[in-house]
């Protein structure tokens, strides 16, 4: 007890972080799961209802239960998140392993497109990728992962650079083990502490990235909830209902707060 | 004029507060010079760096008296205290690399404390930092003045260092290891300096070194530490020819002494196991693809020799001329080489010196002894487990280790570790280089005997690379000596040692202290 008192004291961003996450995510997959309501069941007698009993954050515009949307909406953005993050994890440790490996030739070539793709802003690219595939969940997911990859291989690619040097990678080599091996056997797992946190940062990211597309009409496509498509909603009852922007403004908030704290915890810990 | 008593320094960093330096009195006089000596942990740098006020973190509690000059320096005002900083008290640190700031000007950093402490012209400031710079002897010091570190060598670094730390005639100068990243030839130059900065000036000198080679030429009264607590303390002489201490004894009887551990080694018979011949390297940088890097100068030129079975061979040179090139040339770790290299039996393994960045971080003991046998495959996974134990037996660790993460080993059990893994692919010849150099005395002296052991049971031949001469005569039956890539001399350790042909060899003998034996 005393001692996580003192983790909690040297590290507080990690356990408030991982504590805000762990119960934003758990409200939102719990009712996500056992709602009684259809998401998208119209009622036009309960038509921006009052919170009750029956609806605990009252309805929207379409006497849809605002809670249960909240929590598909809400789940769909984690989901989107989570689906972008490990395409970008996995390819950018690829292609950031290859480059910071091997350097030279691939490691030019593969690094100026990387800085191409940066060199855009991110909605801009991932507007581009879907007027390409056109709109709805997967294709937001595979569009921003593609944008979420050049930060990654940035990222792993320095870790690799700093190890291929190193005497143990040297050892494994006399030992006759081969690249790939020495890639991501003997040097991948040295990279995990350093790509923990920059997950948990770019998973913030992305529920930024699909709520704003998503606001912007040009992800997850109704009747399909998304905090992103729910925030576009609200906006044109701002004034009338003001509490339906505010508590899908709020999840999305608590959300990215939680887990940009838990990312810098888990910095700091690294 | 110093005098500490009672001192205790505790780290409240984790949970349960740990106390560094307990119990540590110390009494320097005007002009003397005393040495605190211990291995690494041992608190001789908390200890001193306290006296110089520098441990100012929150989480360390101090308790006790520093007292200088009649002052208490222990929870003295922060302005007073700087006031004394770098005017009555100056510090040099170990690392000539780090400890000058790389964007300004040397003049500009030797005349800093003068800057803080005199007000005067800065006319005045140029005349009295060229003063010093001459007092500490470095050459050209109009020169140098105008210079950045970056354009000087290792030594220079460490005088401008000392220059910097004396310009404002410091009655006590406190020098924490300034000679341990300094080549030996180097490094007896500036104790020199040191001595002759003692008397001339009257700088009292409180020197940190975990050498007791060097403390012992150097200073009239010794303090040795370990585990944070004084073991003991008197004058040098007293406690080096009597030591009443245990600990004492043990650190006295671990430093090398020009004695031979290895047994006697006749090549006669013997069959070769490797040969190098004219053997020439040079690093190619690697960069970017567009801006192709120029071809480096040579490391290492036309080098040649043989080895015999069973046999240490002693590959000595300073830091810089081309030896652990040269070994690594022989792994053929390196594109760039020109000769020829025989391998008269299967591929040699080398041990690294760096004991903390050899072994991967992320794995296992059990793993990392393993996987030369899963890269070859063909062996179960109980084999590969039991060979790695048996290994770790040989070495004097036992299976416990396995299991181990090698975040968790001091340096001398992954020196040990290292050594196991080389011996898991069976080799006849190990490349060891500057295998015992990062580790303390007693640690040094069990690898030592590991090598010696490893040597006269299993018949392997070492090829050791070593910067220390008195290391080298105990193990090597046959030296090459390297100087700027060049191998300028080759024999025996009879011709090296007692009839040596070059100036340089001649030059590495005497820094290291070597007495002809007849």
């Amino acid at each position: 007890m005393k001692d996580l008192m003192f983790r909690i004291r040297k590290n507080p961003e990690l356990y408030t972080g991982a504590v805000i996450a762990a119960v934003i995510s758990f409200i939102l997959i719990a009712g996500f799961l056992f709602s009684p309501y259809d998401p998208n069941a119209m009622s036009a007698a309960e038509k921006f209802a009052a919170p009750s009993v029956s609806h605990l954050l009252g309805c929207d515009n379409f006497g849809r239960d605002l809670f249960t949307r909240l929590c598909v909406g809400g789940v769909t953005t984690l989901f989107i998140a989570l689906a972008t993050v490990s395409i970008g994890v996995v390819f950018g440790t690829i292609v950031g392993a290859f480059t910071g490996y091997y350097g030279g030739a691939v490691d030019e070539v593969l690094m100026r497109f990387n800085d191409a793709v940066l060199a855009f802003p991110s909605i801009l690219l991932a507007l581009v990728f879907i007027s390409v595939f056109g709109s709805g969940t997967f294709k937001v997911i595979i569009s921003l992962g593609i944008v979420f990859v050049p930060s990654f291989a940035r990222i792993v690619r320095g870790e690799y650079l700093r190890c291929r040097n190193l005497d143990y990678v040297r050892s494994a080599r006399l030992m006759g083990a081969g690249d790939l091996r020495i890639m991501f056997v003997h040097i991948l797992p040295n990279t995990f502490p350093v790509l923990l946190s920059s997950t948990v940062i770019g998973f913030n990211n992305a529920v930024l990235a699909e709520a704003s597309m998503s606001f912007l009409g040009i992800g997850v496509q109704p009747p399909d909830s998304s905090l992103g498509r729910m925030l576009s909603d609200a906006q044109a009852f701002l004034f009338s209902e003001p509490s339906y922007a505010i508590l899908t403004g709020c999840t999305i908030a608590v959300i990215v707060l939680g887990f940009s704290l838990l990312g810098e915890g888990l910095k700091k810990h690294a | 004029m110093l005098e500490v008593t009672d001192l205790h320094i505790e780290i409240e960093d984790s949970l349960i507060p740990e106390t560094v330096v307990e119990d540590f009195d110390i009494e320097v006089s005007a002009g003397e010079i005393v040495g605190i000596v211990g291995e690494s942990g041992s608190g001789k740098s908390m200890s001193a760096h306290a006296i110089a006020g520098l441990l100012s973190r929150k989480d360390m509690k101090k308790r006790g008296r520093i007292v200088f000059e009649g002052e208490e320096l222990l929870g003295m005002e922060r302005s007073r205290l700087r006031s004394i900083q770098g005017d009555d008290i100056a510090v040099v640190f170990q690392e000539p690399m780090t400890s000058l700031n790389p964007v300004k000007t040397i003049g500009w950093q030797v005349e800093e404390a003068l800057r803080i402490h005199r007000d005067m012209t800065d006319e005045e400031y140029k005349e009295r930092a060229i003063q010093m710079m001459r007092d500490v002897e470095i050459n050209e010091p109009e020169k140098r003045y105008y210079q950045y570190p970056h354009e000087l060598s290792g030594g220079l670094r460490q005088r401008v260092m000392i220059a910097a730390a004396l310009i404002c005639d410091p009655k006590l100068l406190i020098a924490d290891e300034p000679t341990t990243a300094l080549d030996v030839t180097i490094q007896a130059q500036i104790i020199e300096l040191l001595k002759r900065i003692n008397s001339k000036k009257g700088t009292a000198i409180l020197f940190i070194s975990h050498d007791l080679g060097v403390i012992r030429t150097l200073c009239s009264r010794v303090v040795v530490m370990n585990k944070g607590r004084i073991v003991e303390s008197g004058p040098v002489e007293q406690v080096f020819n009597a030591p009443a201490e245990e600990y004492t004894k043990q650190l006295i009887g671990a430093i090398p002494q020009f004695a031979k551990v290895a047994p006697y080694y006749d090549i006669s018979g013997k069959k070769p196991i490797l040969e190098v011949k004219n053997v020439s390297a040079r690093y190619k940088k690697i960069t970017g693809y567009f801006t192709p890097g120029a071809r480096q100068k040579l490391t290492v030129k036309n080098a040649s020799f043989v080895m015999y079975e069973g046999q240490i061979m002693g590959l000595v040179g300073e830091s810089g001329s081309g030896k652990t090139t040269l070994g690594k040339t022989i792994l053929g770790m390196l594109d760039d080489t020109s000769g020829e290299i025989v391998h008269y039996s299967r591929m040699p393994q080398m041990i690294f010196q760096d004991p903390y960045g050899s072994l991967n971080p992320a794995k296992r003991v059990g793993w990392i002894l393993t996987e030369p046998m899963r890269i070859k495959g063909g062996s179960t996974k109980e084999e590969q487990r039991e060979k790695a134990a048996s290994m770790l037996e040989l070495v004097g660790l036992d299976r416990t280790f396995m299991d181990r993460k090698t975040s968790a080993l001091s340096g001398g059990q992954r020196q040990r570790v290292c050594i196991a893994l080389a011996l898991m692919q069976e080799p006849k010849l190990i490349i060891a280089d500057e295998p015992v150099s990062a580790l303390d005395v007693t640690v040094q002296r069990q690898v030592i005997n590991l090598l010696v052991r490893l040597n006269k049971e299993l018949g392997i031949a070492i090829l050791f690379i070593s910067h220390d001469l008195k290391v080298v005569y105990e193990l090597c039956s046959h030296i090459i000596v390297m100087k700027s890539g060049e191998i300028v001399e080759q024999g025996t350790d009879e011709q090296i040692y007692n009839n040596p042909g070059h100036p340089y060899t001649k030059q590495l003998l005497s820094s290291a202290g070597y007495v002809k034996s007849d």
